[in-house]
């Protein structure tokens, strides 16, 4: 589902180096390690934002060096660590259809009751209203719309960077239900986070970025 | 590489004095305009890139002129198209012809527009906002809130620009093709980037505004 092999990765000099790892459906890791380790960076390879500088990343049976990171956003739902560069919509609603849309090619097949379905779905999930405009709400709804417009599009591999840094112990709570249902119905899902209440939350793997290699 | 912003280093240019590198910068983009002939702004742009490789940024130089040539052939195309005066070079469809003037003016025009925009950057390269503010103040006595005013709106181009740039990329894991091919197709998907853009600068702003004041900067 997500499957690095030999993956290096730096600018000037590596970043990390020979990465193998594996993330299988069913499956969530939570990836840590310190400030300016390379873990943001890791992540966009895995979506084919960066490429490797040796190796192969695959994501959801893609290679990431073959496909156009708009075209693999299909498979895997990315979530930044700063909600507002996602959403580029007024209202919650518009913002949840416009995700849709952006990852259904044949969007026009999917029938508007459907589409109304999966809306009233998702915000009911996260507390949404979905008439509410987006840019008025407090930073923690903003994270929670640009979460909902990743879960709304029904990726199959999920790769979340800081996703509860703005969120309070309830909507942390709502979003560790909601990866775990997830991941119980086969979706893989690699999660950056430092938030140890949050991770106690979830049944997941705990992988830690130090000296250029990812550990168990 | 980084963007448009302050990137540090040791080098002469970065050690003069800010109030210097922009009068510099005053007097080739002053040059680049008043004196009529191509040049001008030719030698505007060896004397800046010459300034750049000095400074260690010479790459970056290169990355920025990459990025403008793209942007200047669409303005070279249709300012040569609305000349249509002088000697014909290529006639063209509807009446339409590309003309000696045409070209000389076009190409005088974009080269202009390149190096006025150089020198500026390169100083917003090799020196700190607040190091400008500080010698606002101190040589021309411009009241420090004016000056730390200039320095942060100066500083807002880059940030602009990187914000942009992650936004972009934000965008793109969405599923929104900016990284597809042609130039029409990547025009038409900017307009998701605009709100974003908006709110997140008049936010910034804001922020910087507030954080300003809590430091007494109209105190000083």
């Amino acid at each position: 589902m997500l499957k690095f092999e030999d993956v290096s990765f730096g600018f000037d000099e590596d970043l990390f180096a020979n990465v193998n790892f594996k993330l299988r459906p069913g499956e969530i890791a939570v990836l840590t390690g310190k400030n300016g380790v390379g873990k943001s960076t890791l992540l966009r390879l895995c979506n084919g934002l960066l490429k490797p500088t040796r190796g192969k990343v695959s994501v959801a049976g893609f290679m990431t060096d073959e496909h156009k990171t708009s075209a693999l956003a299909r498979h895997a739902g990315f979530l930044f660590q700063n909600p507002d560069r996602q959403i580029s919509k007024h209202t919650v609603a518009e913002e949840l259809l416009f995700g849709l849309s952006l990852t259904a090619p044949d969007n026009q097949n999917i029938e508007e009751a459907e589409k109304q379905a999966l809306l009233a779905d998702i915000t009911e999930e996260f507390g949404l209203s979905p008439e509410d405009e987006i840019f008025t709400l407090s930073k923690g709804y903003r994270q929670l719309v640009a979460i909902a417009s990743v879960l709304i599009t029904k990726p199959s591999v999920l790769l979340f960077d800081e996703p509860t840094v703005c969120l309070d112990k309830n909507q942390k709570k709502t979003l560790a239900d909601s990866l775990s249902k997830r991941v119980k119905s086969g979706v893989a899902a690699l999660v950056i986070s430092h938030d140890l209440d949050f991770i106690d939350l979830l049944d997941c793997k705990k992988l830690i970025l130090k000296d250029k290699e990812i550990k168990e | 590489m980084g963007g448009l912003g302050y990137f540090p280093g040791d080098s002469f240019l970065h050690k003069t004095n800010p109030i210097i590198k922009l009068i510099i910068s005053l007097v080739i983009v002053t040059a680049v305009f008043a004196i009529p002939s191509l040049i001008a702004p030719i030698s505007a742009l060896v004397l800046t890139f010459i300034l750049a490789v000095s400074a260690g940024s010479g790459r970056w130089m290169l990355h920025i002129i990459k990025s403008m040539i793209k942007f200047s052939i669409v303005i070279f195309v249709i300012q040569t198209l609305f000349i249509q005066t002088g000697d014909t070079l290529i006639p063209l469809f509807w009446g339409l012809r590309v003309t000696y003037q045409g070209v000389m003016f076009s190409l005088g025009f974009v080269l202009k527009l390149i190096a006025s925009a150089l020198p500026l950057a390169l100083v917003l390269r090799v020196t700190k906002g607040i190091d400008l503010a500080d010698s606002l103040n101190e040589t021309f006595k411009i009241p420090y809130k004016y000056a730390y005013a200039i320095a942060s709106a100066m500083r807002f181009v880059p940030d602009f620009a990187d914000e942009m740039k992650d936004i972009i990329e934000a965008q793109t894991a969405r599923g929104v093709e900016h990284d597809a091919k042609g130039f029409v197709k990547k025009a038409r998907l900017l307009a998701p980037i605009c709100l974003p853009l908006l709110i997140n600068g008049v936010r910034k702003a804001e922020i910087a505004a507030i954080s300003a004041e809590m430091r007494g900067v109209s105190n000083r």
